[in-house]
């Protein structure tokens, strides 16, 4: 089986992974939901094989373009939720989430993105190309899951304000430390694969460690971002509505770090 | 003194200034940076005036930037350590709680009573902490025990060592501002040349491209030799992603070009009259090839790599890339100019001539032989070491901030009426769930327990 035929079954699994999500959001029954999880096991199993195909043929880590990027993030951020949905039963940020992978795979799919597999330029040809992008990709996968479950917040609280019932299962409070468990998660993978490795191969193969290139500044927004919002949860004590906005934020820098860098502003990371 | 710490201890400005600095950085990648003032006025106009007088244009070296993280930076030293004393107490001189009351207005807490005598609860209790993985402080009195237990106190510090690894890595960035040296060097192949700022001299042995079948470059490789008072103390081939480190400095392969001083030029001559004639020639700049048939001398008399009509209608070159080779070849009869023409490489049939007397010759420029030079960066930056030395301690702060829970339970035992009543409370900053859930089935066994 080739790489492509698996990426397409990976994709239809996400999307019955979806469908049984949603099927649970609106029937209100348990049962879709944990068919919803095994169809997102299954799919995290089959795009294991793709991603293990496309290193076989290409010969280098699948990351080294927007195609190949874009479906590690997938994958990460689908293994990503299993560990987090196992843990913490948040069943009712499936269906969204499940949205955000769907997305990544379809932008993945799309005629836009390059799917050949091409040779890797000198610059790239190192070990540490796949400990700095695997490593930050799944900590922003993290960071995704958060952004989920603080925009799943905003919403229960706004509800719960104006006196709607509070839904039993997911609270306001255990969407807040939701996203807090994960962000304290993705930061420090986040921190460890994004700067401290980027940093480290920067070195090795520019000759400097730091150089404010677009990409680098934009990674240290995004840590700046998530330093505010720690700071002033677990300092300041706040929680809520300004730590789920932070959240926000702080997901946002991260993807346009990802994406708006390559396409908006130059620089060093011109290939990826 | 006071109120100056007061100010640089406050976490508000610790936000305030994180959110300038954020601010700040979106800004410099908004704008370029590093760009001549021209370019600036081109894009800006009247505005570029400001940028460039408030060094928005060199952001990440203005110096209302650097103040920036100077502040930042002393905040974070005298922030952690304000904070730091009260740790250490907490953790090396730990006090033992003995109002029960202060203990069951926490959260997390537990009582009850056993019918044992105090000092067997006590046992039965500190085996259970220790099984726990708790270390057991105790203070005993003949009516009451005070029991503490305490679990993962390093983890109390996890901050401290985050900010101590940023200050590391600041003061890195400082010396490597300070002390850092980076030049770029072009070596020809069997060129040795001198390393500034330093006593050893490289020389490259060899230098070579390496491309995929399709074409791409692979990598290029130079063979260093590295001399010492005439002596060649070692030698190897650096690679992009593989410098060599000596001394103190670190030689990337940073580029690669051609060294166009005397390139080998490969020439077919042909003639309009007679299709059958074709003669090719390789040549250099100034060299002169007799065509006895045609009385002629043929010399090659300049070369472009990347051929361009300049100002006043000059020949010129774009760059120093191969884009567009081309070759003034001029023709001489008896001392006289028949003809002079460009050919191209790349445009065959695009070729210019001018003749002065009759001639049939067609020349194409079929290729060219340069030594490629290679470029490398020397650098010295001395910070480089701390800053691995920063982000060690930043990383092992983070997992035990994030992943080390410190973890304290306060016990007051008390009896009377031949029981012994027991209080128990904990205290957790972080992960209070999974720390309530131990506490909690800890002590429903201690409850249950006969």
């Amino acid at each position: 089986m080739t790489e492509s035929a698996l990426f397409l079954i990976t994709f239809i699994l996400y999307i019955m992974a979806a469908f049984f999500y949603f099927a649970y959001l609106f029937s209100k029954k348990e049962t879709p939901a944990g068919i919803g999880y095994k169809f997102a096991i299954v799919g995290l199993f089959t795009h294991s094989v793709a991603l293990v195909l496309r290193t076989i043929e290409s010969g280098h880590a699948p990351f080294t373009n927007m195609y190949e990027s874009l479906s590690f993030l997938a994958w990460s951020s689908i293994m990503a939720y299993i560990i987090i949905e196992g843990k913490f039963k948040i069943r009712k940020a499936g269906p969204y989430f499940m949205l955000i992978v769907i997305g990544l795979m379809a932008l993945a799919s799309s005629p836009l993105m390059p799917k050949e597999a091409t040779p890797l330029i000198p610059a790239l040809q190192s070990y540490w190309l796949w400990l700095h992008v695997s490593v930050t990709l799944i900590g922003e996968a993290f960071f995704a899951i958060g952004f989920i479950t603080s925009i799943l917040y905003l919403m229960a609280d706004s509800r719960e304000k104006k006196g709607g019932s509070r839904k039993s299962g997911l609270t306001s409070e255990k969407l807040d430390a939701v996203s807090y468990k994960c962000i304290a998660i993705g930061f420090p993978l986040f921190t460890l694969g994004g700067l401290v490795f980027g940093m480290v191969w920067a070195y090795n193969a520019w000759g400097r460690y730091w150089s404010w290139d677009p990409k680098e500044t934009w990674s240290l927004i995004t840590w700046f971002v998530f330093a505010l919002y720690l700071h002033t949860r677990i300092v300041m004590g706040w929680k809520g509505r300004r730590s789920a906005f932070i959240a926000v934020l702080g997901f946002l820098a991260a993807l346009f770090t990802y994406f708006g860098v390559n396409y908006l502003l130059s620089g060093l990371h011109s290939y990826a | 003194m006071k109120s100056f710490i007061a100010f640089f201890s406050s976490v508000k400005l610790a936000i305030v200034l994180l959110i300038i600095i954020t601010i700040a950085s979106i800004l410099g990648t908004l704008i370029p940076q590093h760009r001549s003032t021209a370019e600036y006025a081109a894009r800006y106009g009247q505005l570029s005036t400001l940028l460039i007088r408030l060094e928005i244009t060199k952001l990440y070296q203005a110096w209302w930037f650097i103040s920036l993280l100077f502040l930042f930076s002393l905040n974070i030293v005298i922030c952690t350590l304000t904070r730091l004393s009260p740790k250490l107490k907490r953790a090396l001189a730990p006090s033992l709680e003995t109002e029960k009351k202060k203990l069951l207005s926490l959260k997390i807490k537990a009582n009850f009573s056993k019918n044992k005598d105090l000092e067997t609860t006590a046992e039965r209790i500190q085996k259970e902490l220790e099984l726990k993985r708790y270390k057991v402080k105790e203070d005993r009195h003949e009516n009451n025990i005070f029991l503490l237990g305490r679990k993962r106190m390093l983890g109390l510090f996890g901050s401290d060592i985050v900010h101590f690894g940023l200050l590391i890595i600041i003061l890195g960035g400082i010396v490597s501002g300070l002390g850092g040296f980076r030049t770029d060097l072009t070596f020809n192949e069997g060129q040795t040349i001198p390393v500034p700022q330093a006593d050893f001299k490289l020389r490259l042995d060899k230098f070579e491209t390496e491309f995929y079948p399709n074409g791409t470059v692979r990598d290029w490789k130079s063979t260093l030799s590295v001399l010492e008072n005439g002596k060649k103390l070692f030698e190897k081939t650096i690679e992009v992603n593989h410098p060599l480190s000596y001394r103190g400095f670190v030689f990337y392969q940073s580029g690669y070009g051609y060294n166009w001083e005397n390139p080998t030029l490969h020439l077919r001559i042909k003639k309009d009259t007679d299709p059958s004639y074709s003669m090719q020639v390789k040549m250099k700049v100034g060299d002169t090839v007799r065509l006895e048939d045609e009385n002629m001398d043929i010399t090659a008399m300049r070369f472009v790599p990347d051929f361009i009509i300049g100002e006043n209608n000059r020949v010129a070159t774009r760059s120093m890339n191969p884009n567009n080779p081309a070759v003034l070849i001029g023709g001489h009869r008896e001392g006289e100019t028949v003809f002079s023409a460009w050919a191209f490489a790349k445009y065959p049939d695009f070729g210019q001539m001018h003749s002065s007397q009759e001639h049939d010759l067609k020349f194409e420029f079929e290729d060219f032989e340069a030594a490629q030079y290679s470029g490398i960066q020397a650098a010295r930056d001395p910070g480089a070491n701390l800053i691995w030395v920063g982000c060690g301690f930043l990383m092992f702060g983070l997992c035990i901030a994030f992943f080390w829970p410190p973890r304290e339970i306060k016990l007051v035992l008390e009896t009377s009426d031949g029981k012994t009543h027991v209080a128990a409370g904990g205290i957790a900053t972080k992960n209070r769930e999974d720390f309530q859930a131990e506490f909690e089935n800890m002590f429903q066994s201690l409850r249950r327990s006969k």
